[in-house]
């Protein structure tokens, strides 16, 4: 009986190789007042986490698509775009932070 | 390495001047984003850190930027920086220039400051054309291209800003684009630790002169031009001159070490201070 239960807990705990690789997970924040709507990163996301809005400005719309490959921040002529990298987990503890906010004042 | 957060933090001067003044999609940010993280992936002090440029859309960067900074006259930023460099030999010194800057009006001033070999880093930002001014020809628009006193097409041909470099004697002469822009970090990474004459050329096509007179489309379109019609050295040597027309070959075309000015220059005044027996 022991060993059976034994068995089935040591089947149960997946092993090293199948355990998924933690995801790379990005927070997206767009500055408005320094975006001027040139739309390089709506058009190479390669994930295509951006929409254009309706004032032509990129709008996060896929925030859960992003790996947090920078490819927008690197891009981004005008510093409006900062990503940055939330841990597998924590997405729900920092939505109450103020993580966004304005870089201008 | 620090976030984009924190180097805008650091290194812009965020508070004043932005958002900056560059059409919408225009690589010179691009190229700003890749030199602040450079400077900072490499741990200099920015206190260490001088930034030179000279007229036009690219002399607008030392504004934006919280190094020293210097915004000189037209073509003259490599004879602001050389004197600089001598005074202060212990500054690294970046030279930020637009083509017709750099090859047009201080075509000259190019030329010897490679030839010397002074320990600076010079980025030349390779729009084709003069935006600033309105879209004029430029030494490096392409032959056969329209510009608004080329109407007909421009009936000059290019001047090979990187091969010039390397006859001149550059110690380190690199070529990428603002598509290309982590490539382009490395260089400009390189460039600042060779010790010499160090020239990255950023291929940034200007869509706001240059592309509309040619119809090339948008920001988004001309970027995307660059990723196709862009081609690693490596792989360009495999191809025939013919199939190369109108390509852009990126990569590290010269990497050798030539005595640096600044040293050979303190040895002179020890030797002249011993009465010239050293």
């Amino acid at each position: 009986m022991q060993a059976g239960e034994e068995s089935q807990a040591v089947e149960e705990a997946p092993p090293e190789t199948t355990k998924p690789r933690p995801k790379r997970r990005g927070k997206v924040t767009v500055f408005d007042n320094w975006c001027k709507g040139c739309g390089l990163c709506v058009a190479f996301c390669p994930r295509k986490v951006f929409e254009l809005g309706p004032e032509g400005h990129p709008v996060v719309v896929h925030e859960e698509r992003c790996t947090a490959c920078n490819w927008c921040v690197y891009h981004c002529p005008d510093f409006a775009i900062v990503v940055e990298l939330v841990e597998d987990g924590e997405q729900e503890r920092k939505t109450g932070q103020a993580v966004g906010g304005r870089v201008r004042r | 390495m620090a976030t984009q957060r924190q180097l805008i933090y650091d290194y812009l001067r965020h508070k004043k001047k932005f958002p900056n003044i560059w059409c919408a999609g225009c690589g010179i940010g691009i190229v700003m984003g890749a030199i602040i993280r450079a400077v900072d992936d490499l741990g200099y002090d920015k206190n260490q850190v001088a930034m030179i440029s000279g007229i036009g859309c690219s002399g607008r960067m030392p504004v934006y930027l919280d190094f020293y900074t210097m915004h000189t006259t037209h073509g003259r930023a490599l004879s602001f920086a050389t004197g600089l460099k001598l005074a202060r030999p212990e500054l690294k010194i970046i030279v930020v220039m637009g083509d017709g800057d750099a090859l047009a009006i201080g075509g000259n001033h190019f030329i010897h400051t490679a030839r010397r070999n002074i320990d600076l880093t010079a980025i030349v930002i390779n729009n084709a054309t003069y935006g600033m001014t309105g879209g004029q020809y430029s030494p490096t628009t392409p032959q056969h291209m329209l510009a608004t006193t080329a109407p007909y097409g421009n009936i000059e041909q290019d001047f090979p800003i990187c091969e010039l470099a390397q006859v001149c004697g550059a110690a380190f002469v690199a070529r990428s684009t603002v598509y290309h822009v982590e490539e382009l970090q490395g260089y400009i990474e390189q460039g600042l630790e060779k010790k010499g004459f160090a020239l990255i050329e950023a291929v940034s096509y200007c869509h706001t002169t240059y592309g509309r007179l040619n119809r090339l489309g948008s920001a988004v379109d001309m970027m995307r031009a660059l990723k196709e019609n862009s081609i690693t050295r490596q792989a360009a040597e495999k191809l025939p001159p013919e199939e190369l027309q109108g390509k852009i070959v990126r990569g590290i075309f010269v990497d050798r070490e030539v005595p640096e000015y600044t040293e050979l220059y303190q040895k002179i005044i020890e030797r002249a201070q011993s009465g010239g027996k050293a």
